[in-house]
């Protein structure tokens, strides 16, 4: 078990090596020169060059890249010239946000999907499985944005149930505002986790050492709920862990429709006043939470999957 | 993945098989439908729009769904319908370059890192997983945030992001077939790897992707829609649905119909393509099936 | 004196499905005793897997119980409650089942999962662990208190089988039912797991319920044997008379054909020529006249399973030659 984080966690490493040079190399491959790029027309010179003082863009690209790196391990993304702070400050301000988000969503839309998943494989081919995965399905198609704004115009502006901007005080206002922002990006996800836990727990249900624990006397509850489920939610949770790349694209449009701070705000804005840094900051640190998110999936199911330890 | 051949229909007779096996299940009747209807409308938008989707007609600006205007008008008295209907071709525009470029390069790739040497399979693993590593809409702002914003951008961007999902499934297609029966003895019989990649692999791999194609329109749709809302898509005039959420949301007070004129032909759009896609997969290959 | 501990009484199951009813058994009778070890033989499609799902109700939706009653110590099985099936299950009757590497669940240690069907005593734990860990050691498998934390596919097939007998056993029930247990392993393991069961038998005093295509071992191990073909019970009786004079055709042929039985060497081994008969399209008369070198006239009738001495019944118009037709 040991041996399979360390080897996790190394691929992981890797792969945020790559995307940061990618990143990198990616200003460069844009013609023209990179500061102006980066800063656009609101630069003066005297910010110009600190731009190029703070990333040694003088200097030869491997040299940049290392010195990049070097940051990165001592947690600086840069500095943002423009208001003379640092990068890290301003990304890891808004994240909270974004999780906050990202996370009221996920969890009631997976209680809701692996309830309504077990629900339907108990009760295979009634209307009522028919039904529920057919609307499963159309929960699905619909953009996480577009059920935003849908949902913005019936129950903010229309209706007037909810709040339509910003993120509240205290605690229940919090939760209050988060409603409709974390319907929107759950709904989707309800439709995806109840199907997933449908089928697996029908292909489980339907295997040999189901029939042993039955033949053995175990009660139905204790068959689906430790027996059954134990082995049905390991997709599930492999699904979340890679589902947390859409969570971040979705929490990008959410916020901005319902006007809440985070990450998403804050990399539109700074496209908008084009001060690239931040962007780059903010992509970064988003890529490594996806990153952290699917090793970490990787971990738990093979805590939960004995199986899953031998291969990597 | 599945490591399932898929059977591509090497006929038209097959192909009347398929789109019968689609049409008889009711989902994918409808799917079948809402596609044929939005192709059509986008084909021969230029003849069926009421109106012209970029001529502005201030002193009709802001009106509500009328006769005149089944869906009303907008900030700048633009009809909205035509907009919609015009809306349709932009997404199409988008979609079926930014799809067909990515099975391509995808495939290819795929198939290299699958029949090639092992180091340059794991490079360009490695190099997949990178690039599906970074979540899709923030890698675009990226990219849009270096370029700017266009309709070519967003084809492009959506085309880098989706190569990935193809190429890995090209990749185990690949490696599944490369030690089948049939291949083995195609290359004790001298075939060059041309011709082993071209004229017996290619076929099994680009069924399994053609249907993976066409669950992922509704993805890519979404995405210019997307990044359209955001201003970061297509450019003014250019008509398309995320445009006129864009327009809508401004002004979401006074013009909430352009909210639903740019939403339900997305939600629309994208339930057809995904009725029509799942349709697709169960009638192809059955052993995709997830427990119907 | 011999006490009854399952009666198997004019059994008839069926399967509904599209094509019509299978009717996957018909008018099964037979019996066990305490103590005794009775053998079931037959080719697949006979039936015995319906018979074995039939005892503990571990049915499938499409089952369809048309006559007869399974009694388990005097008491009706096919009308209890499920309360009173499910309490039976893993206690009075256990099951192994046939296929050793899927029938354990994949993710929960052995040890878990043996105190799992220990849920009914009120011991602790580490008591059950205890009890777990001494019949791991019972059926052979070494160094029992370390293995209790391993999963299904730590251990060969071999040793899964062994520990689904040690979890059958560890309730010490009055009837095992061994559905298969050896035909998934190799000859030599085979040997050894009989000579196991044999000892546990002994140390037990269990009945056995011994399903298998295997004529070597079911003689080896048997007191009784019950022949089944197609949904029907041919001949049953002791091993003894059945081995030596089999009094149905298709007991013959199952004996003449079993390679264990051959004596010269020969290019082509002898099968029995046909095909089992459609179970949603029975023929008329005996079962097994397609497929019968002695078939006559009479034969157009189903012959009743007729008790023939003491120790034998068979269902075969050729043992009623004597009476007036």
């Amino acid at each position: 078990m040991l041996l399979f984080t360390l080897k996790r966690f190394a691929l992981a490493a890797l792969i945020l090596v790559v995307a940061v040079t990618i990143m990198f190399l990616m200003i460069r491959a844009v013609p023209g020169d990179p500061v102006s790029i980066m800063l656009g027309p609101r630069a003066t010179p005297e910010l110009k060059a600190r731009l190029i003082a703070e990333m040694a863009l003088d200097q030869s690209i491997p040299k940049q890249l290392m010195l990049y790196f070097g940051g990165l391990l001592r947690g600086d993304l840069g500095v943002d010239v423009f208001s003379g702070r640092e990068v890290t400050t301003i990304v890891f301000e808004q994240l909270p946000h974004t999780l906050k988000l990202i996370f009221s969503a996920i969890t009631w839309s997976a209680i809701l999907g692996i309830a309504l998943g077990c629900y339907a494989a108990a009760h295979p081919n009634t209307w009522i499985d028919r039904a529920a995965a057919t609307i499963s399905v159309s929960f699905i198609a619909a953009p996480a944005f577009v059920v935003a704004l849908l949902s913005l115009l019936v129950f903010a502006v229309h209706l007037q149930w909810f709040p339509a901007i910003g993120v509240g005080e205290g605690f229940w206002g919090t939760a209050w505002h988060l409603v409709l922002p974390s319907l929107a990006i759950g709904l989707s996800w309800v439709g995806y986790i109840a199907r997933l836990v449908r089928a697996s727990m029908l292909e489980v249900m339907g295997e040999s050492h189901i029939r042993t624990a039955r033949a053995f006397g175990l009660s139905e509850r204790r068959i689906i709920g430790a027996y059954a489920l134990r082995i049905a939610i390991l997709p599930v949770v492999t699904v979340i862990g890679v589902g947390m790349g859409f969570l971040l694209s979705s929490a990008v449009f959410t916020e901005i429709v319902f006007a809440r701070p985070g990450l998403g705000k804050l990399v539109i804005d700074s496209i908008t006043t084009r001060n690239y840094p931040i962007v780059m900051g903010a992509v970064l640190v988003s890529t490594g939470l996806f990153v952290i998110s699917t090793a970490l999936a990787d971990l738990i199911n093979a805590l939960l999957d004995p199986r899953a330890r031998t291969n990597t | 993945m599945t490591d399932a051949v898929a059977h591509t229909p090497k006929s038209k007779s097959e192909l009347a098989i398929i789109i019968t096996g689609v049409a008889r299940d009711p989902l994918g009747l409808i799917g079948l439908v809402i596609v044929g209807a939005i192709v059509f409308s986008a084909v021969f938008a230029a003849w069926i729009v009421p109106y012209d989707p970029i001529a502005m007609n201030i002193p009709d600006r802001m009106q509500g769904p009328s006769g005149a205007h089944w869906l009303g008008t907008d900030q700048l008295g633009r009809d909205t319908f035509s907009r919609v209907i015009m809306g349709g071709q932009v997404a199409l525009k988008v979609a079926l370059p930014a799809i067909f470029g990515a099975m391509a390069i995808g495939l290819t790739l795929g198939m290299i890192a699958g029949y090639g040497p092992k180091w340059l399979d794991n490079f360009l693993m490695l190099l997949f997983d990178t690039i599906r590593s970074f979540p899709t809409v923030m890698f675009a702002l990226a990219v849009v945030a270096l370029i700017g914003p266009s309709l070519q951008t967003v084809v492009f961007v959506v085309m880098a992001t989706s190569i990935p999902t193809y190429g890995r499934v090209a990749r185990t297609q690949t490696l599944t077939l490369r030690n089948s029966e049939f291949i083995l003895a195609e290359r004790a019989m001298g075939a060059s790897i041309t011709r082993i990649l071209g004229v017996h692999m290619l076929p099994n791999i680009i069924g399994v992707l053609a249907v993976l194609a066409a669950m992922d329109i509704p993805t890519v749709i979404a995405l210019e829609a997307g990044l359209s809302f955001l201003g970061l898509g297509v450019k003014p005039p250019t008509p398309s649905w995320g445009a006129l959420l864009k327009d809508g949301y401004a002004l979401i007070r006074q013009t909430p119909w352009l909210v639903v004129g740019g939403g339900l032909p997305i939600v629309i759009a994208t339930l057809g393509f995904t009725f029509l896609g799942e349709s697709l997969r169960d009638v192809v290959d059955p052993k995709l099936r997830k427990n119907r | 004196m011999t006490e009854k501990l399952l009666e198997i009484d004019n059994l008839s199951v069926d399967y509904e499905t599209a094509r019509g009813d299978l009717k996957a058994l018909r008018n099964i009778t037979f019996d066990v005793n305490k103590r005794e070890i009775v053998g079931i033989v037959g080719e697949s499609g006979c039936g015995k897997s319906t018979l074995i799902s039939a005892i503990l109700r571990l049915i499938a939706p499409n089952t369809r119980f048309r006559n007869g009653e399974v009694r388990f110590k005097g008491e009706d099985l096919l009308t209890a409650s499920e309360r009173k099936i499910r309490d039976l299950r893993g206690d009075d009757i256990s099951i192994v089942f046939q296929d050793p590497m899927q029938t354990h669940n994949p993710v929960i240690s052995i040890g878990q999962q043996m105190v799992d069907i220990q849920h009914r005593s009120k011991a602790s734990k580490a008591e059950k662990l205890a009890t777990a860990a001494k019949m791991l050691g019972a059926v052979g498998i070494p160094d029992p208190e370390a293995r209790l934390r391993q999963f299904p596919h730590e251990f060969s097939g071999g040793m899964r089988q062994r520990i689904a007998i040690a979890m059958a056993l560890m309730s010490e029930p009055d009837l095992l039912i061994a559905d298969e247990p050896t035909t998934a392993l190799d000859a030599t393991l085979e040997v050894q797991i009989i000579e196991r069961l044999k000892d546990l038998q002994n140390d037990f005093g269990c009945a056995i319920l011994f399903i298998s295509h295997h004529l070597g071992v079911i003689a080896e191990l048997c007191d009784r044997v019950v022949v089944m073909y197609a949904g029907a019970v041919v001949e049953s009786g002791t091993v003894r008379e059945i081995f030596h004079h089999p009094k149905h055709p298709y007991t013959r042929r199952l004996i003449e054909c079993d390679p264990g039985h051959i004596k010269e060497r020969a290019r082509v081994l002898p099968t029995i020529p046909g095909e089992v008969p459609d179970l949603a399209n029975l023929p008329t008369g005996c079962i097994f006249r397609d497929r019968c070198d002695q078939a006559f006239e009479r034969c157009a009738e189903v012959p009743p399973l007729t008790r023939l001495s003491e120790g034998q019944n068979a269902a075969c118009w050729l043992n009623h030659m004597e009476e007036p037709a």
